[in-house]
């Protein structure tokens, strides 16, 4: 069986975030019944979350592999280690770090200390000192932003109401096996009518944690409350693992305003197959803003599910993919009850043979009378080897529904780039500029030390489609 | 009491599962029966080799093999499971049925199928002059089989991924060839009818137009009631009438700078459940017209196909749905960019009363060989009750950048109150503005009718409609 074995961790416990011992610890290669149960025992859970892991594990066996999109019957479940105790030090080395990610790294301006972080191979302690601060911050207004697993134990009456409910097991392939088998991800909780004054970035807490392969978020947001979740860097995130399948769920009661962003860019053998999903009540406001740049292959569409009158959701969701990508990304709104309104906006580009798809879907059920919905797609493609889909489903089941749906697929037009060159500007650039234009209805939703790494991860980007 | 009722009553079956949305319940498509139907037409071997090939297709393939739309497929109303084709239907025109007078007015030609029978097959002497054939399957096998081979062989003017395509190459029990040659264009179009509705019966038939180089024809297709199918619909409501099956096929092939208007009416009883294909190959500067009206039968899934293979080919497709009762129209297409400079504009426009359900899916491939593509899909729905469903899946599949445009555009709206206060205020009635904002929106279709009276028919048959759906509304 496996080898668990405690370590002292003395170094950590000034955070008062960590359990004073840390178990390192690993389960075998493969999923098994039993796997799930030692997650569980590991995890020290209670009971009902033991009987959830095990109902999620029993659909995960009898759901076939999706179809609709290529290549996911080729992931072996037998070789991936689902549980992972992240330890104190990486046996891993600085050498080991692709020399294209060091090169990125390098011209992102990423510092020294988070680049050893980003690729895998070393904490960023700084970073774990201002997520403290913050925290210290929040609870004073009663906000609780903490890793799921610690929720569990900490917060398991809100933990116990909410979790599974906007996901359930049942919902996907990879919902069941993130449900199986998840660890990390973080948990907020904004209590009635608290607003959070700054961004809560995910960034800063996944640091101290390494990231997950199986995250699950869960977010709960009280009456009238209101907050911004940003998860994901610019750097591309090395992972060992070549699996990623989270779950988000996120709860926004009445009268309550949730953002979610995303800036996802794992290196480029990831798959990364994500179940995002909200419920937004009377008159609460969920916005997704989401970026994939990274990857071989995403399977993402945030969804929102308007289950109050009056509730509005917005999307916006971009996606860059090049050579050896593929981008199946996109998002979801169902309409449910009376009144309410949803904004899908999506932009792709595509270029070096890669391949961006966009996946939607506009529902509006018997009983959600007078929505109004609007879905826009467009898609830049820069070359003729790469490839662009679009594949929106579109279901009105109301008879006063408005709703409007557009897509466009095109190139960057000789006449634009002339017109930019004539200004003196190379090729590259004026490339650069018209990308970085197409894709600022995301980019200046960012804040703004974001926005400026994004608009340099693409220019990154698109410097390696011209070499 | 019941249950000996039940025991009695053979397919009252109580305790029968319920029938999944994929479970097509068709029963007739077995070797023997295809061999059977091959002997009585007297069929060459290769054809016959060709319906076996097929027949296996149709075994191994799913309904749906396209994973875009595998949520989209609902033939839980068709109940075919006591249907049976035509052993033996008419190859030889009933008398008086090729005389000039059997001609309808403004048209060059005109082929009738009712049920097993074939009332109607005439040609214009202008028409016949210039060369143009219009004939049955049995009549072309018999005069010069070879000359269909490439035709039919392998289904080369059908889908080879679809189920329900290779039932029909299986099973045809009927058959239509078109030809027009070279250079001749002819002025006034070619009808071709099929009227059924006999509970219990299958009419399983395929159309084949093939159009030489510069050629050019316009084609109207009615599909209409027969007198068994109009005393079935009759008593469709409520009651339950034996269901009847149509397969159909219209499988084009156009030559060089050739030109091809179809329109099509469709209008089958309630008690009909219709599986139709087209499928059109384009050579280069062909230009292909589409107008389709689907009205009738209470199940009808069809699916066209339109490869755009010669440079400077063209595909305009026009496609409306009037719905009512809870009639499902599934309706997919396919348009495949292939030439350079190809264009594509299609339209589908649904209006939905009562329960009617619509799926439209639509297609747009642009293949990497195809730079200079124009191609724009538009899915635009109507939902004029509470009960009523419409979903569009308007999809682009891009491979080559350089278009003059690729795009796709949907919509799905309530009447437009401005259009009607604007009615109104002229002095218009609110029933009979709504009804004017309705039928205009289907005009599209209506107004590309090549023959006069096949238009003022699909008026006729929309206002008819229209009116069905108030008197329910108000019930």
């Amino acid at each position: 069986m496996t080898a668990t074995r405690p370590i002292v961790d003395n170094d950590r416990s000034k955070f008062d975030f960590k359990d004073e011992i840390v178990y390192l610890t690993e389960t075998k290669r493969g999923l098994r019944r039993e796997t799930v149960e030692e997650i569980s025992a590991i995890k020290n859970e209670p009971e009902w979350m033991l009987r959830f892991r095990l109902r999620a594990y029993e659909h995960f066996l009898q759901r076939p592999m999706p179809l609709w999109t290529e290549g996911l019957d080729t992931i072996d479940f037998d070789r991936i280690v689902y549980y992972r105790k992240p330890s104190e030090r990486e046996e891993k080395s600085w050498d080991d770090v692709p020399e294209k990610i060091k090169q990125t790294f390098e011209r992102l301006g990423i510092p020294e200390a988070e680049r050893k972080f980003l690729a895998g191979v070393g904490a960023q302690y700084d970073s774990e000192v201002v997520y403290h601060s913050v925290r210290e911050e929040l609870s004073k207004i009663g906000v609780v932003f903490m890793g799921t697993d610690q929720a569990l134990k900490e917060y398991p009456e809100i933990f116990q109401r909410y979790f599974g409910t906007v996901v359930p097991p049942e919902d996907n392939k990879f919902a069941a096996l993130n449900s199986a088998v998840w660890s990390g991800g973080s948990f907020v909780y904004v209590p009635k009518g608290v607003e959070v004054p700054l961004p809560l970035q995910a960034y800063f807490r996944i640091n101290a944690e390494n990231t997950g392969q199986f995250e699950r978020t869960l977010i709960v947001v009280e009456e009238g409350a209101k907050v911004h979740y940003i998860e994901g860097c610019t750097a591309p995130i090395y992972a060992t693992d070549s699996l990623h399948a989270a779950v988000v769920e996120v709860i926004a009661l009445p009268g309550s305003k949730v953002r979610y962003t995303t800036i996802q860019n794992w290196s480029n053998d990831v798959y990364n197959l994500v179940t995002k999903r909200a419920h937004a009540h009377a008159n609460a406001t969920v916005e997704w803003i989401d970026a994939n740049t990274g990857s071989r292959k995403t399977v993402k569409y945030p969804s929102i599910y308007l289950r109050g009158e009056g509730a509005t959701a917005d999307i916006i969701s971009v996606a860059v993919a090049g050579r050896d990508q593929h981008q199946d990304t996109g998002a979801k709104a169902i309409h449910l009850a009376p009144n309410t309104r949803s904004r899908i906006v999506s932009k792709s580009v595509s270029k070096d043979g890669g391949r961006a798809t966009y996946r939607g879907t506009l529902k509006v059920a018997p009983g959600a009378t007078g929505a109004v919905a609007s879905v826009r797609c467009d898609a830049l493609m820069l070359d003729d080897i790469s490839r662009s889909d679009t594949y929106p489903y579109i279901d009105i089941q109301e008879d006063d529904t408005t709703m409007t749906h557009e897509a466009t697929v095109g190139k960057i037009s000789a006449d634009q780039i002339f017109y930019l060159m004539s200004r003196g500007l190379t090729e590259n650039e004026a490339q650069n500029l018209i990308v970085q234009g197409f894709l600022e209805v995301f980019t200046k939703e960012l804040p703004m030390e974001y926005a400026i790494e994004f608009n340099r991860l693409v220019k990154l980007e698109m410097e390696g489609s011209l070499g | 009491m019941t249950t000996s009722a039940a025991e009695t009553t053979p397919g009252s079956a109580i305790r029968a599962p319920r029938q999944a949305p994929t479970d097509l319940t068709i029963t007739f498509a077995e070797e023997a029966a295809v061999r059977r139907t091959s002997e009585a037409l007297g069929e060459p071997a290769w054809l016959l080799a060709d319906r076996l090939a097929a027949l296996g297709r149709f075994a191994e393939l799913p309904i749906e093999t396209n994973q875009l739309y595998t949520t989209y497929v609902d033939l839980r109303s068709a109940r075919l499971g006591g249907v049976v084709p035509y052993e033996a239907p008419a190859t030889v025109v009933e008398a008086g049925g090729d005389g000039p007078a059997a001609l309808p007015d403004g048209a060059d030609g005109l082929i009738e199928i009712r049920e097993d029978r074939l009332p109607t097959l005439v040609l214009s002497g202008e028409a016949r002059r210039a060369g143009v054939v219009l004939e049955t399957f049995g009549a072309a096998l018999r005069r010069a089989p070879e000359a269909l081979r490439p035709l039919l062989e392998g289904g080369s003017l059908l889908p080879t991924d679809d189920k329900l395509a290779a039932l029909t190459r299986a099973t045809w029990n009927q058959g239509v060839l078109l030809r027009v040659p070279d250079g001749v264009r002819l002025e006034r179009p070619i009808v071709v009818r099929w009227a059924l509705g006999a509970p219990g019966r299958a009419l399983v038939t395929r159309t084949i137009v093939a159009l030489g180089e510069d050629a050019g024809l316009s084609l109207v297709e009615e599909q209409e009631a027969s007198d068994a199918g109009a005393a079935a619909g009759a008593t469709a409501a409520g009651a339950e009438v034996g269901q009847a099956f149509f397969a159909g096929t219209t499988e084009v092939v156009l030559g060089r700078g050739s030109n091809l208007s179809v329109a099509s009416l469709q209008d089958f009883p309630g008690n009909v459940v219709a599986f139709e294909h087209r499928f059109a190959r384009a050579a280069e500067g062909a230009s292909l017209h589409w107008a389709l009206a689907q009205l009738g039968t209470r199940l009808v899934r069809s699916r066209v196909d339109n490869r755009l293979e010669g440079d400077h080919s063209s595909v305009e497709q026009v496609e409306i749905v009037f719905g009512g009762d809870d009639q499902l129209f599934d309706l997919t297409s396919y348009t495949r960019h292939i030439g350079r400079d190809t264009t594509g504009n299609l339209l589908s426009k649904g209006a939905l009363q009562d329960a009617a359900r619509s799926y439209m899916k639509g297609l747009i491939t642009i293949e990497r060989s195809a730079v200079g593509t124009d191609s724009f899909l538009g899915e635009f729905g109507m939902n004029l009750s509470k009960q009523a469903r419409s979903v569009a899946i308007p999809s682009l599949e891009i491979d080559q950048p350089d278009c003059r445009r690729a795009a796709h555009s949907s919509s799905v709206g309530p009447i437009d109150e401005a259009q009607l206060f604007y009615l109104e205020s002229r002095g218009i009635p609110p029933d009979e503005a709504r009804k004017f904002i309705v039928l205009g929106f289907l005009e599209p279709v209506v107004a590309r009718v090549p023959l006069a009276s096949a238009q003022d028919r699909l008026r006729e048959l929309l206002e008819e409609k229209w009116a069905a759906g108030r008197r329910s509304t108000v019930a």
